[in-house]
């Protein structure tokens, strides 16, 4: 379809057809005119055509930031996600290397193991939130352990995975030349290991973006749960959007940063 | 029972000594089991390259990765020099594999670094090893490239240089050529017999092709299909390296047809067998059997 | 020679280890509730769970709740399931579409959409209809996404071997797409249909009137613990139930393609 529009306007283009073929020759820029659109259709219906009680158009909510962050406690519910988020990524990326290792280096070990983490993995976690509340409080602490537990498995899976898919091929040919076991493990393995581990290192942080808010979100009596339910309370969804609309902008980022990583380290991937 | 080996005045001068050796993938009753290798005896003489030719799954293969130590033989027994080989010997053998066994994540450099490492060179020696190597085929332009971004046929050449820089004086080569195209095969083949009538090493090639293995060995080893052992061995009196000329001369093609005669029924007999044989090799390999 | 006997043992082993752990599991439960004084209303004992769980079937108690979870589950799925193959099949037709849109998409699948939850509840309000709009909307983009993955990456070979066939547009569509995309979008609808249960027992958890996920809540506030713990066995039992039907599916689609 692209191609035959091309072909059709190239005599004389006048200044639509000059802007059609620049969007079809940059998808990205079509993109970003989708996304654009999509927040006119917002602001034009939040402003002409839905009651201002349940939506803010987006040009209130970018200029309300000022105000939610000038709520007394909002920045440092903020601060406080962020900082559950980075220990309980942390956390769950030392569990995830060290069990996964162990499971997925040894052949008993991941015949044994493996159906139990499958298992354990496979438990709707959401079910046993208010468990963790209970045992862990209404603070971080809970928030953290939710967070690992929902991080720790997909880590899990990859570094298994990516210990054990190796080519076989690779590892006669190392024999073959002599790699001693050790060799083998940081010649071979490891290196082979590093591209799956960090994408189990992106599901991860999806995981532990899903653990942290929806603990943050369970908890209506302190944290980004308490403003949030506030605001639902009072009707004021031009500061619900704005608070909604940062913790999306952190996960964007924290997202974006361990896909870099990921990119990064798998370059020798054709 | 055939025993295909050299009188007994060469036999001091056997590279390679292989005596009554079967393989047996699986064990006996087992679905998967399958009787690879059959009581095979065979010298491979020093500074001479042997063609192993045969039907797929006839055996080849096993008895090359037998000689290099990959597979312990079920039965039988394989020695090189005087040593009985009983596991990988880096320092006297290297091998080519058919498929890409590059490490990907490394580029061609440090792959044949890497090659050194493991076999023990000191690293003063690495880096000089490694551009010679490299130079000899012909790549040393492509040094830090990625194997994932050469083709298959410099990829072979950079899986040679890496086999030359451990400087061992028998090259194991496994169908090295079997992925590529057929031109690319032809150069790759020309260049392989420039290469090693210079080296003096000793080489057991695995090849299916007919034209290869006359082009390039001294001796063509015939195998009969599953269980495979070998059925002829067939002498190549040309000297190397041999010139793109030999191809198209009648002696090449009154070899290449005996060869064929030799072939024609074992291939169709191994035909009918099922396709299992690969299989149970892939898992054994997996399995780390191997 | 003894390699068959040693790969037997090796698997008995592996099953031993397996039910020494859930054995151990349930002992040290058992042991902490009885022996060791673990208060009563952070765990409590597994036999008093187990006649809960009982108790909550043989009732029928939780019929009510598990009605309005499936009530639930089985609109948001069936909108997604819809919206989500004819719109990702709209995309994957035109390969412009799909380089403007599929990124877009992976982007957005990417953010906790859960994090929008007080915005369905403000719209939607406390009942089962926002509950139904997220899981939609969560669930709709892995069966987009892989809509558009299973249609775009159809062997070229396949439609050129069709069309010099003489295959019409309904023939290439019904006889070569379809087969050849099945397997990745049942994929997809699997993983839809799981994360469409997670988002909507998640949000019953947060902000609801009820279901399976509310019930939970409602007893955790009122420290019923051993019935709680019942409920979560019974939500769990559930979950799997499902899952592995649709798993089941799943396989079963892509062997009768």
């Amino acid at each position: 379809m692209s191609a035959t529009t091309q072909q059709i306007s190239a005599p004389s283009p006048g200044i639509v057809l000059r802007l059609k073929r620049y969007m079809l020759r940059h998808p990205g820029v079509a993109r970003l005119g989708v996304v654009l659109l999509l927040f006119v259709a917002w602001e034009i219906a939040a402003r002409w055509f839905v009651d201002p009680m349940f939506l803010a158009p987006p040009s209130k909510v970018l200029f309300a930031f000022d105000d939610v962050l000038a709520t007394r406690g909002v920045p440092a519910a903020l601060r406080l996600t962020f900082f559950e988020l980075a220990i309980a990524f942390s956390i769950a990326v030392v569990i995830g290397v060290v069990v996964g290792l162990a499971v997925g280096l040894s052949k008993f070990g991941n015949r044994s193991f493996m159906p139990i983490i499958l298992l354990l993995y496979g438990i709707p976690q959401i079910t046993i939130l208010p468990i963790f509340i209970l045992y862990f409080g209404i603070g971080a602490a809970s928030k953290i352990a939710f967070g690992v537990t929902h991080g720790m498995f997909p880590i899990m899976m990859a570094v298994v995975a990516g210990v054990q898919n190796i080519k076989p091929i690779l590892m006669v040919s190392a024999r073959s030349m002599g790699a001693s076991r050790w060799q083998i493990l940081r010649y071979v393995i490891y290196p082979h290991m590093i591209p799956s581990f960090f994408s189990g290192m992106r599901l991860g942080m999806t995981g532990v973006l899903l653990g942290v808010l929806l603990a943050e979100l369970y908890v209506s009596t302190a944290g980004i749960g308490y403003f949030t339910s506030v605001f639902t309370q009072n009707f004021d969804p031009t500061k619900l959007l704005g608070l909604v609309a940062m913790l999306a902008a952190m996960a964007i980022v924290l997202n974006e940063v361990v896909r870099r990583a990921e990119v990064h380290f798998a370059r020798w991937r054709d | 029972m055939t025993t295909i080996a050299t009188p007994d005045a060469a036999k001091a001068d056997a590279a390679i000594r292989v005596r009554n050796v079967s393989h047996h993938f699986g064990e006996e009753g087992e679905a998967r089991h399958v009787r690879a290798l059959l009581d095979t005896s065979l010298d491979v003489e020093r500074g001479e390259l042997l063609c192993l030719i045969g039907p797929s799954g006839c055996g080849k293969s096993t008895l090359l990765n037998v000689m290099g130590g990959l597979f312990e033989p079920t039965t039988g027994t394989v020695t090189v020099g005087d040593k009985p080989v009983r596991g990988p010997m880096p320092h006297d053998i290297a091998f080519i594999f058919q498929e890409n066994a590059l490490f990907p994540w490394n580029t061609i450099f440090e792959n044949i670094m890497l090659g050194m490492t493991f076999q023990g060179v000191p690293k003063s020696e690495r880096e000089d090893r490694a551009r010679r190597a490299l130079e000899a085929v012909g790549l040393d332009e492509f040094a830090d490239h990625y194997p994932s971004q050469l083709s298959g046929g410099m990829r072979q050449r950079a899986a040679l240089a890496r086999a030359l820089s451990l400087e061992t004086s028998i090259l194991l080569m496994d169908e090295p050529f079997g992925a590529l195209d057929e031109q690319t095969r032809m150069v790759l083949g020309e260049d392989l017999s420039v290469l090693l009538s210079r080296s003096k090493k000793t080489i057991v090639f695995v090849t299916h092709s007919l034209g290869e293995a006359v082009f390039l060995a001294d001796r063509v080893a015939v195998f009969s299909a599953r269980p495979g052992t070998i059925k002829e061995v067939i002498e190549i009196d040309e000297p190397h390296p041999r010139k793109p000329e030999f191809m198209t001369s009648a002696k090449f093609h009154t070899l290449r047809d005996r060869l064929y005669e030799l072939l024609h029924d074992e291939i169709r007999k191994s035909m009918s067998q099922s396709a299992k044989p690969k299989r149970a090799y892939e898992d054994a390999v997996a399995k780390g059997e191997a | 020679m003894s390699a068959p006997r040693d790969r037997f043992k090796g698997g008995l082993a592996s099953r031993l280890v397996q039910v020494g752990f859930l054995v151990a599991i349930s002992v040290l439960w058992y042991l902490a509730t009885t022996r060791w004084g673990v208060n009563k209303l952070l765990l409590p004992n597994p036999l008093n769970v187990w006649d809960q769980l009982v108790d909550v079937i043989a009732k029928g108690e939780y019929l009510n709740d598990l009605r309005i979870t499936l009530t639930e589950l089985a609109f948001a799925f069936a909108i997604s399931m819809v919206s989500g193959t004819l719109i990702g099949f709209a995309i994957s037709r035109s390969p412009y579409f799909t380089k403007v849109f599929e990124p877009l998409f992976a982007g957005i699948y990417s953010i906790p959409i859960i994090l929008f939850l007080p915005l369905y509840v403000l719209f939607f309000g406390l009942g089962p209809a926002s509950k139904i709009a997220l899981g939609t909307t969560i669930s709709f983009f892995p069966v987009v996404l892989s809509t558009i993955a299973g249609f775009s990456n159809v062997d070229r070979v396949l439609v050129t071997a069709a069309k010099s066939m003489g295959a019409s547009d309904y023939q290439l569509f019904r006889y070569v797409l379809v087969p050849a995309a099945l397997p990745v979008i049942l994929t997809g609808l699997r993983m839809g249909f799981t994360v469409a249960l997670l988002s909507i027992i998640g949000s019953e958890t947060i902000a609801s009137l009820g279901g399976l996920g509310h019930r939970i809540v409602n007893l955790a506030e009122n420290m019923d613990m051993a019935r709680m713990f019942a409920y979560i066995v019974f939500a769990i039992a559930i979950a799997a139930f499902l899952n592995t039907t649709v798993s089941v599916l799943e396989a079963r689609g892509k062997r009768q393609r």
